[in-house]
């Protein structure tokens, strides 16, 4: 469902991050894509959405056969594609159910939907937010608006659950989590999660592995997948880092 | 010296006129003043021309009592090119003004307002009223405030003309509290300019200045605002702070705030911001899926509105609010 094809993408001064990354999701299976710091892990998913700080020089991103590099950043993220960032931003001044609404609304109208009723979203978030056991503060606030690391994690994929992507690019969503909020919310995520979707999740633990158990574990280097394995290269990965994969 | 007599003495404004630094004062007509000025109060000490002017033009005086202790809403509508308002607010009386639009068109119109606030009395006085086309507009604000007391000062501009707002506020008690927030927002070749001078004449007084500006196509704004501590007055508080954001390569912003401090122990900060929109929060929101249009609309939305959220819940804030929608 979303296909990466040698995909080199640079920032404004010519540098090049991504040099090359060919990655197949099928529905239903979560990739894990691990690898040490600097490597490109989250440059991959602002770039596959489109940020504007990075220019693509080669390749193809397809989901369900649609070109996303071709589409405007609103229509990647209503055609089904869906990124949890590192580091959330935050928006003092738009309220985060609001804010919640206007973007599901966005993905409405994409489709050719109607507008959701005020109850059924409200039913809709009451759900997500039991589902998250998030705190009724989060409705009167800002988006991420002073939220805690831990906080905003957990915002995002209230997020993830009410807009209801086809493929799901989550980005260190559990750092920040204390381990009670790291086990809700990959609860949460396999929750959402169904044999039509698929995930992709970037991570530096085992420990969210263990919750959400990924069908590929990826190793991002300089920017290439240098290796992939199954679930027991993360363990692998987790015992003696990242430098025997190069020895080889 | 009665008005007219005093702007012929000080003459039209220059741009080299400190008060006038930023304004078009090219685009001033000069004025045909009748015979007698009406009033004879002494204006020998007034050196703002907008101050003047209405006093000078024979403007009918609107003037309002409020009593001690009581409480009181109104709405101020001048209906004329020049208008002249002066309102008495008794001790600890608690009073919203709303100042409408002059609906005449001519080439200026110039209004003056006089606030005398009694001791621990609560005043919000604020304008936000829909685009008006008047090419030229005048408004003066002369306050004078007595010990506990708190003035609110709010407004919205967003006028297709050039607007300037001047304001001497005279802190004349100890406690006494001065806020004042004021919006652009501001396209085409529309101007929004402000003078302040603010006097924090005794001890233990407070004066805040937030000013944000949204500003498109060539239009442009100013903020001349200056804070002069008196000596001997401890305690003082003052802070000014102008954020702006430039939404096109045309549009510009002045800011000049002075100082003037004859004692130590007083805390006066300013700041002044530039930018564009946040490139972060403009692809958060569309990589949410809402349109790039909708997501800078919000961005702009949001700037405006947190203005005013600090406002305490009252007439002005709630008409401010839903002005922006
Ligand atoms: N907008 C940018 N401007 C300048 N340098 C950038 C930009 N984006 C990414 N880089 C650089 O590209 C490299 C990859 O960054 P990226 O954030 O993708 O790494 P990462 O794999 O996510 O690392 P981490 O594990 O620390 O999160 C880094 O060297 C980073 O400094
Ligand atoms: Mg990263």
């Amino acid at each position: 469902m979303l296909s990466i094809k040698n995909l080199k993408a640079s920032i404004e001064d010519g540098t090049q991050i991504l040099k090359g990354i060919n990655l197949e999701v099928k529905p239903g299976e979560v990739h894990a894509i691990m690898g040490p710091n600097g490597s490109g892990k989250s440059t991959l998913s602002k770039v596959i959405m489109g940020h504007p700080a990075y220019h693509v020089d080669e390749g193809a991103v397809e989901l369900d056969g649609k070109n996303l590099l071709e589409m405007e950043i609103c229509d990647r993220a209503n055609s089904g594609l869906f990124i949890s960032t590192q580091y959330p931003t935050e928006i003092p001044g738009v309220n985060n159910v609001e804010f919640l609404k206007m973007a599901l609304n966005s993905k409405r109208a994409y489709l050719g939907q109607p507008e959701i009723g005020d109850d059924e979203f409200k039913k809709l978030i009451d759900e997500k937010m039991a589902l998250l056991e998030m705190d009724e503060r989060y409705r009167d606030r800002g988006v991420n608006d002073g939220y805690s690391g831990g906080e905003k994690k957990r915002n995002e994929i209230l997020q993830m659950a009410i807009l209801d992507p086809k493929v799901s690019f989550l980005d260190e969503t559990d750092s920040g989590l204390d381990i009670d909020a790291l086990r809700i919310v990959a609860n949460g995520i396999n929750h959402i999660m169904s044999p039509e979707k698929a995930v992709i999740l970037v991570t530096h633990y085992q420990r969210l592995l263990d919750y959400i158990k990924p069908t590929y574990v990826h190793v991002l280097r300089h920017g290439k997948i240098i290796l992939s394995g199954g679930p027991e290269l993360a363990l692998k990965l987790e015992e003696q880092g990242y430098d025997w994969i190069e020895e080889k | 010296m009665d008005a007219i007599a005093r702007i012929k003495q000080l003459g039209m404004p220059r741009r080299n006129d400190e008060l006038w630094t930023f304004f078009p004062v090219a685009k001033i007509p000069a004025p045909e003043f009748p015979d007698a000025c009406a009033s004879e109060e002494d204006f020998s000490g007034e050196t703002d021309f907008a101050a003047l002017l209405p006093v000078a033009q024979n403007a009918r005086t609107m003037v309002q009592n409020i009593a001690d202790g009581s409480e009181e809403m109104a709405l101020l509508k001048c209906n004329n090119d020049f208008g002249r308002t002066v309102l008495n607010i008794g001790k600890n009386a608690k009073a919203s003004f709303e100042i409408l639009d002059n609906k005449v068109e001519h080439q200026i119109s110039a209004e003056r307002f006089d606030l005398h606030v009694g001791e621990g009395a609560d005043v919000e006085i604020f304008f936000a009223n829909p685009a008006n086309d008047l090419p030229l507009k005048f408004r003066h604000f002369s306050i004078e405030q007595s010990a506990n007391s708190t003035v609110r000062f709010s407004s919205i501009e967003r006028g297709n003309g050039i607007s300037r707002v001047s304001l001497d506020c005279h802190l004349r008690g100890n406690g006494a509290r001065f806020e004042i927030r004021t919006l652009n927002v501001l396209g085409g070749s529309s101007e929004s300019h402000h003078r302040l001078h603010i006097y924090h004449d005794v001890p233990e007084t407070t004066s805040i200045q937030f000013s944000r500006n949204l500003l498109d196509g060539s239009s442009r704004a100013s903020y001349d605002g200056s804070v002069i501590v008196g000596n001997g007055c401890t305690k003082a508080f003052s802070s000014q702070l102008v954020n702006t954001i430039l939404l096109s390569e045309d549009s510009s912003v002045s800011v000049k705030p002075v100082l003037k401090i004859y004692h130590d122990d007083v805390e006066c900060t300013h700041g002044n911001t530039v930018g564009e929109l946040d490139a972060d929060q403009m692809f958060y929101l569309v990589s949410r899926g809402i349109p790039a249009e909708k997501a800078k609309k919000m961005l702009i939305s949001s700037f405006a509105r947190e203005l005013f959220y600090p406002l305490p819940d009252s007439p002005a804030k709630r008409r401010l609010l839903q002005v922006l929608g």
